[in-house]
């Protein structure tokens, strides 16, 4: 199994943040500047990367599913 | 009722210390403040409740209604009759200015940044010692970079700066001249907009009056110089405190600054660090009202007309979520925090404000060696009175 990523442009709000985090794997269209997803099944080397921009979106609009199938949604999800 | 509700903002007393009324504020989900203006308001304190609550839909940002709470008597700052602050309108405007905001756009400012930086830095070194960091070096490099970013000419930039001190008082400047000072930025921003719409350039205020002139129903009049009002001043004003306090806070702890010059990559996350620990500004700006009962971690509700207020300084302080709250660690990795809100209204301008803390912070501490305070930290005063609480003045000697 991989890891998985997807990201919602309807949400994003263009903070730049997962751009600079893992900039192999997400960038930034050039109309509004959303998000965009360049590699859906990054490598292991990128996973802690990709895992913390997942955590740090402002809009929860980042989405990973981890190899073992479980989710990192964003930061301190506690519910 | 049995307690009284204390004054918010909170007093940073003394000047080098988070609150101490942040301590121990997160047994419940929200406290009540007593705002400026003597009108009541619930602060809410936990991350939990702070984070979801930045993107909740159920309180409103409109509080131009006669039962919300006032930040200020003598300043009706946010409550702009002719602007819709909350979803759908607002989501569909801010993209016209989040799109000049992207990586791509920030990191080509990068060296525009640099530039202005290695300029100022020049002239601080030829000049007399001690030198007043915010006055040489702090307040000179946002304003140049916002200025460069919305195509204002470098020699309006005096003119706007007495103007937006007064736009920001709470409590600080009396009514009329409080009055006067936002006339006189209301006058210069029309005035501004009027010789772009004239003569376009390649820059944010004239694609903005592009959007204007060709459809009306995607950004009116009001809307552009709201937007234009708003990215002038948040654009400048705060960076430019955090620059200022957050290197005083740096200089106060040798150790730091040591740490940042035996490894620089240690830079952002100690730009990071200083953006949770020293907010410059209270969360007064956070003020929103309840349009409905919203439930909190702790089982309180807030309940529909409540005007409530998301502290981002509480939340940064959250046990729960950061190891050792209090401390300044200039290696934290998870370093989630609110300090530019979060939700919808996420600060439009957080990565340029990022790029040039970065830029600031290395290349000060690179030009300086021997970089240091000319006063002790706990004599330099706070500002009082405004939406600012950094300090006013950091005189430094090298």
């Amino acid at each position: 199994m991989v890891m998985r990523v997807a990201a919602n442009r309807e949400t994003c709000v263009v903070s730049s943040l997962c751009v600079y985090r893992a900039p192999t794997v997400f960038a930034q269209d050039d109309d509004l500047g959303q998000v965009v997803v360049l590699d859906e099944e990054p490598g292991d080397e990128l996973h802690a990367a990709v895992r913390r921009a997942a955590r740090g979106c402002p809009t929860k609009s980042i989405k990973v599913t981890e190899p073992d199938g479980s989710t990192v949604a964003s930061a301190f999800d506690f519910d | 009722m049995t307690t009284e509700a204390p004054s918010y903002p909170f007093a940073w007393e003394p000047p080098m210390q988070v609150p101490q009324a942040l301590q121990g504020l997160h047994d419940k989900s929200a406290v009540q403040v007593t705002l400026p203006s003597g009108d009541k308001a619930l602060l809410v304190t936990r991350y939990r409740d702070v984070r979801s609550l930045f993107a909740d839909h159920r309180l409103s940002r409109n509080i131009a209604r006669p039962d919300a709470a006032r930040i200020s008597a003598d300043n009706d700052l946010f409550t702009n009759p002719h602007i819709d602050p909350d979803p759908p309108k607002h989501t569909q405007v801010r993209s016209l200015v989040t799109r000049a905001f992207t990586a791509r756009r920030i990191e080509g400012l990068r060296p525009v940044a640099q530039e202005i930086t290695d300029e100022l830095l020049d002239a601080m070194e030829a000049g007399p010692r001690p030198a007043e960091l915010n006055e040489a070096f702090a307040f000179p490099l946002p304003i140049r970079v916002i200025c460069k970013l919305l195509g204002i000419p470098p020699e309006d930039r005096s003119h706007f700066r007495a103007s937006v001190d007064g736009f920001l008082s709470v409590s600080k400047l009396p009514p009329e001249e409080v009055a006067k000072a936002r006339g006189d930025l209301f006058r210069y921003l029309a005035e501004l907009i009027e010789s772009k719409r004239a003569e376009p350039g390649d820059d944010l205020i004239s694609a903005l009056i592009k959007v204007r002139d060709e459809d009306d129903n995607r950004l009116n009049d009001h809307e552009l110089h709201f937007w234009v009002t708003g990215l002038l001043i948040a654009g400048y004003v705060t960076t430019a405190s955090q620059i200022g306090t957050g290197t005083a806070v740096l200089l106060h702890h040798p150790e730091l600054v040591k740490e940042i010059r035996d490894d620089w990559s240690l830079v952002p996350s100690a730009v990071e660090e200083l953006l949770r620990t020293q907010i410059m500004g209270s969360s007064v700006g956070t003020l929103r009202y309840a349009i409905d009962d919203i439930p909190l971690t702790d089982g309180s509700v807030i309940t529909k007309g409540t005007s409530v207020l998301l502290s981002e300084e509480a939340a940064n302080m959250d046990p729960e979520v950061f190891d050792r709250p209090f401390e300044i660690d200039i290696r934290r990795t998870e370093n989630h925090h609110m300090t530019f809100g979060a939700g919808l209204h996420y600060c439009v301008g957080a990565a340029l404000a990022r790029m040039e803390l970065q830029v600031a912070t290395e290349s000060l501490l690179r030009r300086f060696p021997d970089l240091r305070l000319a006063v002790p930290g706990d004599q330099l005063p706070r500002a009082l009175g405004g939406f600012m609480e950094g300090f006013t003045e950091v005189p430094v000697e090298w």
